[in-house]
């Protein structure tokens, strides 16, 4: 390839698209810094203060600006990704696992599956919310409508990765198992699973970090009670403040916690599955 | 216990398989109840509810085709429609060229696995900001007193603040071309990075020009991830109403708004009708992207 001339250009490219992907958020980390309570979301900086960070945490005098309506909201979104991360990573491992043989319908079942992340949320919301609403004539809420939705689209996501460790799958372990005489339930518990788990934790980090920032499915399908994003949404028609802009920036830290977590949860279980190896070769 | 072993080998293969074969009916039975009661009869009732009756204040299921013909008779329903495909049309160009060389850079370019992953990571960090903040944060940017703006008039680019930056089609379409590229760029430099490099230096031994090798090894084999990344931006533009609302300050109606509004005013079997178009769409689009490549035999 012409590389000499043409792979610096593309890197100053690539250069570019990072700041157009980062940029926005680099203003919105700025702005968060505005003076309160009379800053507004907008340049010029009339003076570098935390004021919207504390005023997030309700911890300045109350003012014109009134406090993000976020607390409850935040614990209901919490939960409701964790109901979503344990339904939909038990779905996904299941279903998986039964694609590791071919069966009559595995097709059909995989594309029936996979159609979840395909159908947008809104068009989800809207029919969940039809059923429970005027054809079944029940009431809708965040962990009974919205959770299912939620599951219906995070389940597929769980589901692919599983998918993607099983078949780098080595069976004959499995197999070794069975011809032991050990039960199959078993065998998954002690063989099985310990060796997906990586893969567990990916299914599981993918459908909370999706249920926690979903939106459309649960704008419909929640009843009153909002979720996290519901709750953003509500400060878009009215007037913005930079308190939002910090709200963000503090959620952004708080996933990047998150990965955090996973970042070191998985690289314990690689440093156990190496250790065990270890110890199997010294036996 | 040599006869134990012995034996088992013996039963277990029949007996086993059986078990096998009910046991992967039971394990995919809850996921496949689970998508047919919360996804597949959700949109059948969106078809169901299109066909009855809507009174300002009730909605009953005397069948009729009246909300079908309130849609299209009406301008800004259609209107909404049309909106739509554009804006659909315009961002999956855009992602695709602003993706584009991005995809070629990671997955062809760059010798370092590290590096790749490296930069793959960073392209995937925004994502862990809330989707709504993101498409928020593109105000203070373009703005008319935004950071374009300012930064543009203190380098003497321009006097005047440009105006059709904010609440503006464009402002819609550049808030979503940066929201949605990633998933172009993922997918091609997937399959950029699978193409064996040494066609490509076969290539240009027998003297072909960057050009011809993008032309006709490069761009080709890329297609599979194109394809892919235009199905995950095609779903997530048609299905938009976050972006276009908070973006355009109302201007901008996509059949996404249009169903919010109507659902926010108790007009189901509208919004039903409005769900069915842009099934339809939607539906139509993937058939067409799935023509160009077929999917299972590449990947």
């Amino acid at each position: 390839m012409e590389s000499r001339v043409l792979k610096p250009i593309l890197a100053v490219y690539v250069a570019a698209f990072i700041l157009f992907l980062y940029g926005p958020f680099v203003v919105l980390a700025i702005i968060s810094f505005q003076s309160g309570p009379d800053g507004g979301p907008q340049f010029p900086i009339i003076e570098w203060s935390t004021y919207w960070y504390r005023q997030v945490f309700g911890l300045v005098p109350p003012s014109r600006v009134a406090p993000l309506p976020f607390g409850a909201a935040l614990i209901r979104s919490l939960v409701l990704a964790f109901m979503t991360m344990v339904t939909s990573t038990v779905l996904g491992v299941m279903t998986a696992q039964a694609f590791r043989r071919h069966f009559r319908g595995s097709g059909l079942v995989f594309y029936l599956v996979v159609l979840g992340m395909m159908v947008p949320g809104v068009l989800t919301g809207l029919g969940i919310s039809l059923l429970a609403n005027n054809v079944l004539g029940i009431d809708r809420h965040w962990f009974t409508t919205a959770f299912v939705a939620h599951v219906a689209y995070t389940f597929p996501f769980a589901f692919l990765v599983m998918l993607a460790i099983l078949n780098r799958f080595d069976a004959s372990v499995e197999e070794a198992a069975w011809s032991l005489g050990v039960s199959p339930w078993r065998t998954f518990r002690k063989v099985t699973f310990p060796l997906i788990f990586p893969g567990v934790l990916s299914a599981m980090l993918f459908a909370f970090t999706l249920s926690f920032d979903e939106f459309p499915r649960t704008l419909f399908a929640s009843g009153a009670d909002q979720t996290l994003p519901l709750a953003i949404y509500g400060t878009f028609s009215v007037e913005i403040h930079p308190n939002i802009f910090a709200f963000g920036v503090l959620t952004t830290l708080f996933s990047f916690a998150l990965v955090a977590v996973y970042a070191i949860l998985l690289g314990l279980s690689f440093r156990r599955a190496r250790r065990a190896a270890l110890q199997e070769d010294i036996a | 216990m040599t006869g134990a072993s012995g034996a088992a080998p013996l039963v277990a293969p029949g007996s086993g398989a059986a078990r096998r074969g009910s046991g992967t009916w039971l394990l995919v039975a809850p996921g496949v109840v689970w998508m047919a009661l919360f996804l597949v009869l959700p949109i059948l009732t969106i078809v169901y509810v299109s066909f009855w009756t809507q009174t300002t204040f009730a909605i009953s299921p005397t069948p009729t085709l009246d909300s079908w013909r309130t849609f299209f008779s009406s301008d800004t329903y259609v209107g909404a429609l049309w909106t739509t495909v554009r804006i659909w049309l315009i961002v999956l160009f855009t992602t695709f060229v602003v993706g584009y060389p991005t995809a070629l850079f990671v997955g062809l370019f760059v010798r370092s696995k590290t590096l790749s992953t490296i930069l793959l990571v960073i392209c995937v960090i925004p994502f862990w900001t809330s989707f709504l903040i993101r498409v928020l944060a593109w105000r203070p940017m373009l703005g008319r007193e935004g950071a374009i703006n300012i930064l543009l008039m203190r380098m003497h680019v321009i006097d005047q603040p440009i105006e059709v930056l904010l609440f503006t089609e464009l402002s819609v379409i550049i808030g979503m071309t940066q929201i949605y590229c990633v998933f172009m760029v993922g997918p091609i430099a997937f399959m950029l990075a699978r193409i064996d490099r040494n066609v490509i230096e076969a290539a240009r031994d027998l003297g072909a020009g960057f050009g011809r090798i993008f032309w006709k090894i490069i761009f080709p084999l890329s297609l599979p991830g194109v394809v892919v990344g235009a199905i995950f931006v095609s779903v997530m533009v048609l299905g938009e109403f976050a972006t276009s609302g908070a973006l355009s300050g109302r201007k901008v109606n996509l059949l996404g708004n249009i169903i919010v509004t109507q659902v926010g005013s108790l007009k189901w079997a509208l919004a039903s009708v409005t769900g069915v178009v842009l099934t339809v769409i939607i539906g139509l689009v993937i058939a067409l992207l799935l023509r160009v490549v077929d999917l299972r035999r590449e990947l």
